[in-house]
């Protein structure tokens, strides 16, 4: 019976996933497609190799853009995270209140307010138009993400593991490096792969400070969707997924293999 | 060398005093106890000697030197806590090694130790289990040999058998009692249970209110007890004042020699140990006279325990003999030589 439903479950998970990209891989293979057929009249590889020869610096630039955005975008709001998370879960501080609420204004506030009010103080700053300044802009909509996953991971987190090391002899540095990370790292592998994922599909943000100069991937993809070549934006689509697929695979059995034992 | 001294030690948690001005000194080799009720400050005080808790004044010494202001690591008194906190993403080799890889032990060296270790606390063949993969008691046992494979001046034991059950407590006991004997490590050990207290130690120090209350061997808190609230934590529950007249003790209870002149004519508290009151049906009584009803009966196993209402008030018994039932008439003896008449406070 347990078994049945985690398959029905498993079923409804991997259609859920998994239709809205037969169409989506029909479009990147199809050569002509008109209403009303289901399927289209012709296949093709047109799409492909447009995105892989003509376009093909063009996409190599927004991947490799959309991966140094997303990725230092990823490590630096972890870093800033860990130390946050764990005054917020561990500390019973003064403001602490005022401190949840502005760290979730960022998401509370629409991102178009945030993204056109920063734009003017980063071009004073001379951030606009950088790979800075969209980081920093990226940033202030991953932080908050990542800053809550460590919160969460830190009130569950027992200090007393770092005390026992420390008396068995582990100096303050090696109880960071040697107990507290290794036992938070699914926590930080959550919140690294969330700020990670929130970071390589930002638009918005990407295209006012970036000010359409900065191509990341979603900058890409919606100029080819504007342009109405469908077959080339479905193609573009399945190459903006697939990294981002890659990772989540990879973290899910990751954090499947090792789960939360030991923090309290 | 595990010389141990705290001297006139005072903890406070922002304007909550938790430990006032503690003096206490464990001897090279000794196994002390600290016992004392949930809350009194017992992990505290743990904590201060390991060096996580810096206290708000008083010394601490060991072998002769101040170490109050020395890091945890670097101090030779390693802390055993209550749960087992075994680093969950090691083994229970890489757990046992821990302290010694910190060391920079050689990893030959640390893998003899670690053997050594793991067959003096039985958990040989364990070496590459997952931490989750063990049993309460052994996870306990890791923990303790985690410790005892630094082999620290001065090992302290937080509570260490309060999550085991009644017959792993025992096995627990007994293992670090013979460690102690083989090793003459210096060991403090905190306990809230009094038994456990009296089994294990050379000399108990009881903890009542933030303040040691009296110092000395299991018999001597035991049977001579400095006030009645030491006795009362070791089941103390008779008490009873009188007026000391020339070497006797005049109370309701009856007349006591207590063979000492002095606090003549002044009231003054004793108590007797529930167990030392003789409990008969009336009728056979001897001597002294006192007589009451059993109100309550408390079957405890191996023992029986009577409330019962007498004359000189209401007065608890222990005893063996299961032929007493509530509201019978009883004759109650007591032995003059098992009074304890309190010092004056």
């Amino acid at each position: 019976m347990k078994r049945s439903l985690a398959g029905f479950t498993g079923v409804i998970v991997i259609c859920a996933v998994g239709i809205p990209f037969v169409p989506l891989c029909l479009w990147s293979f199809a050569r002509r497609w008109f209403y009303p057929d289901l399927y289209p009249q012709a296949f093709g590889l047109r799409a492909w190799t447009y995105i892989t020869s003509t376009a093909g610096t063009q996409v190599l630039t927004a991947i490799g853009h959309s991966v140094v955005v997303a990725a230092v975008t990823a490590l630096l709001a972890v870093v800033i995270a860990v130390p946050a998370g764990r005054a917020l879960g561990l500390y019973a501080f003064k403001g602490k209140d005022a401190v949840s609420i502005l760290l979730t204004l960022p998401v509370i506030v629409p991102p178009l307010c945030v993204a056109m009010g920063l734009h003017l103080w980063f071009i004073r700053l001379g951030l606009a138009e950088t790979l800075g300044g969209v980081i920093g802009v990226h940033l202030t909509f991953c932080l908050p993400y990542a800053i809550f996953v460590l919160w969460g991971v830190f009130s569950n987190y027992n200090p007393d593991f770092e005390d026992q090391a420390r008396s068995l002899g582990a100096s303050r540095l090696t109880v960071l490096t040697r107990i507290m990370l290794p036992m938070i790292l699914p926590g930080i592998s959550v919140a690294a792969l969330f700020a990670f994922l929130l970071s390589w599909s930002q638009y918005l943000s990407t295209l006012i400070i970036g000010g359409g100069r900065l191509m990341t991937l979603p900058i890409l993809l919606f100029a080819l969707m504007g342009s109405g070549d469908r077959p080339v934006a479905a193609a573009v689509s399945l190459v903006f997924v697939a990294p981002a697929l890659v990772v989540l695979l990879f973290s899910a059995r990751y954090l499947g293999t090792r789960s939360l034992v030991g923090v309290r | 060398m595990g010389d141990l001294k705290l001297q006139n030690v005072t903890i406070a948690y922002g304007p909550r005093m938790i430990i006032q001005g503690l003096s206490l000194a464990v001897h090279d080799g000794e196994m002390v106890s600290l016992l004392g009720p949930s809350g009194a400050g017992k992990t505290t005080i743990l904590k201060a000697i390991s060096g996580l808790l810096k206290p708000d004044g008083g010394d601490i010494l060991i072998d002769g030197r101040s170490v109050t202001d020395l890091a945890p690591e670097n101090r030779d008194a390693v802390m055993v806590f209550q749960k087992p906190l075994l680093f969950p993403f090691m083994n229970v080799a890489q757990n046992i090694g821990f302290g010694l890889r910190m060391l920079r032990f050689t990893k030959s060296e640390t893998r003899r130790r670690v053997a050594r270790i793991l067959a003096l606390t039985r958990l040989e063949g364990l070496e590459f289990r997952k931490v989750h993969e063990l049993s309460g008691g052994q996870q306990q046992r890791a923990a303790l040999a985690r410790a005892l494979v630094l082999e620290p001046s001065i090992l302290l034991l937080d509570e260490p058998l309060s999550n085991l059950d009644a017959n792993l407590r025992q096995r627990m006991r007994d293992l670090i009692q013979s460690i102690q004997t083989e090793t003459r490590m210096t060991m403090v050990f905190v306990t809230h249970d009094q038994s456990e207290a009296l089994m294990i130690s050379h000399r108990v120090a009881l903890l009542l209110d933030g303040r040691l209350r009296q110092v000395g061997t299991p018999r001597q808190l035991f049977y001579e007890p400095i006030d009645p609230d030491v006795a009362r934590f070791f089941g103390g529950r008779n008490f009873f004042q009188g007026r000391v007249e020339n070497g006797l003790l005049r109370s309701d209870l009856g007349v006591f020699p207590v063979g000492r002149q002095d606090g003549n004519g002044h009231l003054r508290m004793a108590t007797i140990r529930p167990e030392d009151i003789e409990i008969a049906p009336l009728g056979k009584s001897a001597n002294g006279g006192l007589t009451g009803r059993i109100v309550k009966t408390n079957f405890e196993g191996s023992a029986i325990r009577h409330v019962v209402t007498t004359t000189a008030g209401e007065l608890m018994v222990l005893t063996t003999q299961d032929r007493f039932a509530p509201g019978q008439e009883v004759a109650l003896t007591v032995s003059p030589d098992k009074i304890r008449l309190f010092p004056k406070s």
